[in-house]
């Protein structure tokens, strides 16, 4: 460092000091802030979601009687008890003063002996009249379903619970009934279980606090679209 | 000037010197408490073991030190949540290729198989995380683009809808293994994607690589009561995972790898779910392949997914009611 050197930047060196000193301070004044955690971080997690114990029951949706009994003061009857007894009459296709809670819904199949043998009142009737075991409804439903029995058959309708292997357990297939009410047999429309309340398919709440748009990633290109949001954007191909 | 301050206070340190030098260090020492001060909030469970952080790569692991990580593991699943699982590390079975069949036609969208995978790999309950996801579609549309997964009707199905559930495919050209750097994921023989959890360092590679967004990201630590805990674990599919790592959807492989079905099969109340080995040429799979109308999802991307969705010969679905059909029929024939 040469003397003359010096001397010649003196006069313009005191002003830039004067301007950085406060520098510092600034600094730990701000980290003196921010250690003390003014803003504290918020988590966009919301709590856990009340899922029902419905959403998780492994178990079929009916639990039929394959064996149906009455149970009349304590002692226990088979159908054929009482209609031994009352011989019915030759068709009916509605219950007179018996099975009123029954309610037969299964579309043009509204007659009581189509399924029920008349002769012996302990089975189904197959297709000539001969008795079909009451603990085998998927033969008596084959009668007139026959690609959804073969596909039942195969596995491929209804449900499969257990092992995919029958070598290393037990496969159960679920019989018709076990789905279908055999007097109502359209599958019963139930409750959803709760959607998704994720971090990124967004949050079930901001529906409910009248926001336009959950976050959805796959309609981000209607909010970009000049229409706004919603269903006005929607493509026109997909309107009917 | 400071020829005269180093005369008095010795070579090297002015007084102005001294006091610039001392803010300096002071700023730069607070500035390392600030960044470090996060750090006041971190439980010592955040801090990964030495036995943890010198773990092998899971195809590199030898039985014995397999076994030394299923023991830390267990050792720290069972400190978490007080419950001793059962961990093991399931091999895949020899002359299987596991393939899954949704029929699109029977699904009512009831979301049970959502909740049932949840339950059983042990998902984080907050932040949510689900492996499926059920999408509402317009009928007679398959644009993926005008689906909804936040539909919450009072009952399902709705009737100007049907439901596709989307969950990991597990593609044979899987996309999200190419992405992956460090090989943290990997296809096993018989068609699994699995993750090693603890080789993942949480890039997201993967989840921006999959076309079915199957792919899910532990933003912050998963958490579930112990007493939803699902004690039934294996190292690739179910076992609690750490912050910072991706997770998927393995086909249950803690079930499927000893016979059983998947949860979400076992739980679907209409049974459109379907499971088993395509190599059996008896399988439920293997006749839905050979005799149904199937299709998979995003064909064009040359994923080619073990996820088939097929539906019914009839084409409608047999759970609405015999009125509307009949409705539909009055209508069409009157015009």
């Amino acid at each position: 460092m040469s003397r003359t050197g010096s001397t010649s930047t003196l006069p313009s060196d005191p002003p830039r000091r004067w301007q950085a000193w406060f520098v510092p301070f600034v600094l730990i004044a701000l980290t003196g802030l921010l250690l003390a955690d003014p803003w504290p971080h918020v988590s966009p997690v919301g709590p856990a979601a009340v899922v029902p114990a419905s959403a998780t029951d492994m178990t079929p949706v009916r639990r039929p009687i394959l064996k149906p009994e009455t149970v009349v003061a304590g002692m226990t009857y088979r159908c054929s008890e009482c209609h031994n007894l009352f011989p019915s009459p030759v068709e009916t296709d509605r219950p007179l003063t018996q099975h009123r809670a029954i309610v037969l819904e299964h579309g043009i199949n509204a007659r009581c002996f189509n399924c029920h043998n008349r002769e012996n009142r302990d089975a189904f009737a197959d297709d000539r009249g001969g008795p079909i075991p009451f603990d085998q409804p998927p033969l008596l439903c084959a009668k007139c379903h026959g690609p959804v029995y073969r596909d039942w058959a195969h596995g491929v309708h209804g449900r499969t619970n257990g092992y995919w292997n029958p070598k290393l357990g037990p496969m159960e297939r679920r019989k018709c009934v076990e789905c279908h009410d055999p007097h109502n047999p359209a599958f019963k429309p139930m409750r959803p279980a709760p959607g998704p309340n994720t971090l990124r398919m967004g949050d079930r709440r901001s529906e409910a606090e009248g926001r336009s748009e959950t976050k959805n990633p796959l309609l981000i290109y209607r909010q970009r679209l000049p229409g706004g949001d919603g269903d006005e954007a929607k493509p026109q191909r997909h309107r009917r | 000037m400071s020829e005269q301050d180093n005369q008095l206070s010795g070579p090297g340190l002015t007084r102005r010197g001294f006091f610039r030098k001392s803010a300096v260090a002071a700023t730069g020492a607070a500035a390392i408490a600030a960044a470090v001060s996060p750090l006041r909030k971190m439980s010592p469970d955040d801090i990964p073991t030495l036995e943890r952080f010198l773990q092998k790569h899971y195809k590199e692991m030898t039985p014995a030190e397999m076994q030394t990580a299923l023991d830390r593991i267990a050792r720290e699943v069972e400190h978490r949540f007080a419950v001793r699982p059962s961990l093991g590390d399931v091999k895949p079975m020899v002359g299987v290729e596991f393939v899954y069949a949704l029929n699109i036609s029977r699904c009512i969208g009831c979301r049970r198989c959502v909740h049932a995978c949840v339950k059983e790999n042990n998902l984080s309950r907050a932040p949510e995380i689900q492996y499926i996801r059920v999408l509402k579609m317009e009928k007679g549309s398959i644009d993926l683009e005008t689906s909804d997964h936040h539909y919450d009707p009072p009952v399902v199905p709705e009737h100007d809808s049907y439901y596709m559930p989307v969950q990991c495919h597990q593609c044979a050209k899987p996309p999200c293994v190419k992405v992956c750097p460090v090989e943290a994921t990997w296809q096993e023989p018989d068609g699994i994607t699995v993750i090693d959890y603890d080789w993942c360092i949480g890039c997201r590679y993967c989840e921006a690589a999959c076309p079915y967004w199957a792919r899910r990201f532990n933003f912050a630590q998963p958490e579930l009561a112990a007493k939803d805990l699902n004690p039934d674990m294996s190292y690739l599919s179910n076992r609690p995972r750490p912050k910072g790592v991706m997770e998927k959807c393995t086909f249950c492989l803690h079930r499927t790898r000893v016979g059983k079905l998947p949860a979400c099969v076992e739980v679907c109340p209409t049974g459109s779910r379907k499971f088993g080995n395509v190599l059996d040429a008896a399988s439920e799979v293997s006749y839905i392949l050979r005799h149904k109308r199937v299709f998979v999802l995003k064909e064009e991307v040359g994923t080619l997914p073990r996820f088939f969705y097929y539906f019914d010969e009839r084409g409608s679905r047999y759970h609405e009611s015999v009125e509307s059909d009949r409705a539909t029929e009055s209508g069409g024939g009157g015009e």
